[in-house]
């Protein structure tokens, strides 16, 4: 969606909503619920139609613009399950999904000055004030593997998420074991991401045109993300944003690892038997369809018996992380307490995710004793060879 | 943060329910209601916009009682539904009576062959809960996410049975003054939904189609239907409507198929496209005359539903095509049209092997707008001629023209549907494709004894049928609080 999009350019892919609440549900026949929102409170309202709904009644002047929009617009996780789910609205015309119209439910209200409090508030304030949401990375490569020349550039994302910092770090010593040249781009600056999630796209626009600046010289490299919210926005987002766009390579570190699997240059020793269950996080998952990857890396480990939670792969229930409106209170825990209980009735040891935000989200809700259950997948792999 | 809209009255009816059943069934936030103020299928901009005054989610039969108990009180009008309603009128102020957390499938007995359902089960939870079991309810042509009390109560369309009109068998109704009581054998406590009437006459009838204004139905019965060794749907195309018409009632006379459909060309071209499909081959399809399929097209296809041990499903199969023969049309076999039309294939195979739903991409595409009507065999053909005419004059923009069309009743009637295709936005050719509509109601009515699906009000005849309705409506329901919206264009006598 390009970012002078307005709510009337979705006015005519949301009236084909047929109210069905279809998008809430995984497919025929579990049909469980995936829409974190509408399994906590399940109403039209709380659907991606109930989003487009919305949307309408703001353009029919049913509803003035106040804090309550915004609130109800930003409680939404993001998950994009409704996408996955409706080809309804994504048969129409116009190429748009429902979770551009929350994008821009949100980016309304922000314009019209209205912002949740919370963590949403924290990053516009941050956003007004510096123009930016980032943070030079603390990813620092060894000389070892450092050359400014390799073919693999490791996009080094801010640490915005507090796990960031150790899967960074057991990013390099993977990297390291695997001792292929590696690149860095670690330039400060937002990817962009957060801010177009959270609506903010005054600042949006000049950040991802610099940011693309200075990616573009590395443009024939392969990229590999740890993040999949960065590398779903450079992905999808920078082609409909940037004109001068051209198609990057890119890898998720799960692929890499996958890759390195494979030629033999990661080797897994045995430190014991343990269950785990995957989480497929939303963006690496829904957003980039990346399912498989992860998968090989664990059967890759000796030892490690996958157990698979009821919701997964593209039917994945989300972690709750990116819910930041109180529209619904306690959305965001409860979303990730439910995923924890479908964990725990896996029987497995290790819950293991690849975004630092499922890792956040998780060990927020989890006791003190059992943090420590929740993993990134690099830092299983870290620990395994 | 939440604002509160509701005010006065119906604030007090809001906050004494709240109460009675616990506040977070309840909802009057500003950004529900305004969500809910066209409640049915699909946003259509012709409908009026009426915001209610709460929505209202119960979990069991008492939050019924208790909502009802407090719109009697308040003479707040109250307009219970499902999900993807469909024809469902509101006003101004409704309490909208959301039963879809009430959703538990009470019992399946494949024994007799019917499931008891909570009002707020699904097509696509049933179908699940059926899968396995050797039995299959009734499949239409929409999403899954519908609420089979939606679809299925209002209507007799869903089908997967050419023997019954309406796959509803017993139900459980709560009335406004809080009285229970069951139609049909359920009322026998212990007794299954076997028979709709025997000693008493048929209350599951007054209330199919009352649009919930008549009392709440808070459990109903729905007929199941057997899965034999072999299923194969058989598809025969045919040069004109009437055609196929003749063959179907021939293959249904002789107890043939399971259940039949007659599309036209635009239909089973269109009906079951993914979402790319909707985006490249729907547009040129689109464009064609909906009168002149191209070249080696079959105007009519219909899709026979066969099932049986195997010998016997391979018996059949032969009949169709020496049928289809007779009227001058012929067999297609699987691999001609999966080649020709995958997607039309891929479609009647998830919805006939696997007796699941399609979504709604084909209904989304401009929102289907136009009539539909039961008549007998001979008669129906006469009325997709009438409509072929009558539809063609409204223009391009209306158009293209689809429809299909059912047996019911052991081919006693046809149910028939004919649309066209508006983009949702197009409010002047939707209300005219309404006004015709209408036009064409009492004139195929008139001309061909065709029965419209939904009443005017206008035809002759209704008068005093309504007459005896409202008498009833009174009687139940004194204070019309039962969707006052739905009851206003059926009781006129009361009105007056």
């Amino acid at each position: 969606m390009k970012l002078a999009a307005t709510l009337e350019d979705v006015q005519a892919a949301s009236s084909t909503c047929l109210r069905c609440s279809w998008c809430a549900y995984g497919p025929w026949p579990e049909n469980l619920p995936l829409c974190p929102i509408y399994w906590h409170e399940p109403s039209f309202t709380f659907t991606g139609g109930g989003y487009l709904f919305l949307a309408m009644a703001l353009l029919e002047n049913k509803i003035d613009f106040n804090q309550s929009v915004a609130d109800y617009a930003y409680s939404c996780a993001g998950c994009l399950a409704c996408d996955t789910k409706c080809a309804v609205i994504r048969s129409h015309k116009s190429h748009l999904h429902i979770m551009d119209a929350i994008r821009l439910l949100r980016s309304e209200s922000v314009k019209r000055g209205f912002v949740p409090e919370g963590a949403a508030r924290k990053i516009y304030d941050e956003v007004r004030k510096t123009g930016d949401y980032g943070q030079v990375s603390e990813l620092k490569l060894p000389e070892k593997i450092k050359n400014d020349k390799a073919d693999t550039v490791i996009f080094a994302e801010c640490s915005h998420a507090g796990s960031q910092k150790d899967i960074s770090k057991s990013t390099i010593r993977l990297l390291e074991k695997i001792g292929s040249p590696v690149s860095q781009f670690a330039e400060k600056g937002c990817c962009g991401s957060t801010l177009y999630d959270l609506g903010f796209w005054e600042q949006l626009e000049p950040l991802v045109k610099a940011n693309w600046g200075k990616m573009k010289p590395l443009k024939d490299k392969t990229f590999v993300f740890m993040n999949p919210h960065c590398q779903e926005f450079m992905v999808n987002r920078y082609p409909e944003i940037l004109p001068d766009y051209s198609a990057v390579k890119n890898q998720h570190i799960s692929q890499l690892l996958a890759d390195a699997f494979k030629n033999g240059k990661l080797k897994s020793k045995n430190t014991g038997k343990v269950k785990v269950s995957y989480h497929d996080p939303c963006y690496l998952g829904r957003g980039l369809k990346i399912y498989d990857a992860p998968r090989e890396v664990l059967a890759a480990l000796d030892g490690v018996e996958l157990v698979e939670m009821k919701r997964n792969r593209e039917n994945s229930f989300c972690c709750g992380a990116r819910a930041l409106g109180d529209y619904v209170p306690n959305l965001s825990e409860d979303t990730a307490r439910e995923r924890v209980k479908e964990f725990e009735a896996t029987g497995a040891d290790l819950l293991i995710t690849a975004c630092a935000y499922c890792k956040d989200s998780f060990q927020k809700v989890m006791s003190e004793k059992d943090k420590g259950r929740v993993k990134d997948l690099t830092e299983l792999v870290d620990e395994r060879t | 943060m939440v604002i509160k809209t509701v005010t006065s009255e119906k604030e007090a009816a809001c906050q004494e329910l709240k109460k009675a059943i616990g506040a977070e069934k309840v909802r009057d936030d500003e950004i529900t209601l305004v969500t809910h103020g066209r409640i049915n299928h699909g946003f259509d901009p012709s409908i009026p916009y009426q915001k209610p005054s709460m929505v209202v989610f119960p979990e069991s039969r008492e939050d019924v009682i208790e909502t009802l108990k407090i719109a009697n009180k308040y003479k707040i009008s109250v307009n219970p539904v499902g999900t993807a309603q469909m024809g469902i009128p509101t006003a101004e102020g409704d309490i909208i009576l959301d039963q879809r957390r009430r959703d538990k499938i009470i019992e399946i007995s494949t024994d007799s062959g019917y499931a008891i359902l909570e009002p707020g089960v699904t097509h696509d939870q049933l179908t699940s809960a059926l899968r396995g079991t050797g039995y299959k309810c009734e499949v239409g042509t929409m999403t899954g996410s519908a609420t089979v009390l939606a679809g299925g109560l209002g209507r007799g369309s869903k089908s997967f049975s050419n023997r019954h009109l309406s796959s509803i068998l017993d139900l459980e109704v709560v009335l406004p003054d809080g009285t229970i009581f069951n139609t049909g054998s359920m009322m026998y406590p212990g007794v299954g939904p076997h028979l709709r009437y025997a000693g008493y006459p048929d209350l599951a009838g007054l209330y199919t189609g009352a649009a919930g204004t008549l009392g709440v139905i808070t459990k109903f019965a729905v007929r199941l239907h057997p899965v034999n060794e072999v299923s194969k749907v058989h598809i025969a195309g045919f040069s004109n409507f009437s055609d196929a018409v003749d063959y179907v009632k021939d293959l249904v006379n002789h107890n043939i198929p399971e259940h039949c459909i007659i599309w036209n060309w635009h239909m089973y071209q269109t009906w079951p496209l993914d979402a790319e499909g909707m985006k490249t081959v729907m547009p040129e399809i689109l464009k064609m005359d909906i009168l002149k399929p191209p070249e080696g097209t079959p105007y009519s296809m219909v899709t026979s539903f066969l099932s049986g041990y195997e010998e016997q499903v391979e018996f059949y199969e032969k009949m169709c095509a020496k049928i289809a023969q007779k009227y001058h049309g012929r067999a297609y076999p699987q691999e001609e049209v999966e080649k020709r039309w995958p997607q039309t294939m891929a479609g009647l195979k998830q919805q006939y092997e696997e007796y699941s739903y399609r979504e709604g991409t084909h209904w989304s595409r401009g929102r289907w707008s136009g009539f539909v009507v039961f008549a007998e065999p001979k008669d129906i053909k006469e009325v997709e001629k009438l409509c072929a005419k009558e539809f063609s004059e409204l223009g391009p923009r209306a158009r293209p023209i689809n429809n299909y069309a059912h047996p019911f009743d052991y081919g006693r009637t046809f149910l028939f549907r004919y649309a066209g295709f508006p983009e949702t936005d197009d409010v002047e050719t939707r209300q005219k494709i309404a006004k015709k509509t209408v036009e064409i109601c009492t004139e195929a009515l008139k001309r061909y004894r065709a029965i419209p699906i939904a009443g005017t009000g206008e035809m002759p005849g209704e008068k005093a049928y309504l007459s005896v309705l409202s008498r009833i409506k009174k009687a139940l329901d004194p204070n019309n609080i039962l969707n006052q919206a739905a009851g206003a264009r059926m009781y006129k006598e009361e009105e007056e």
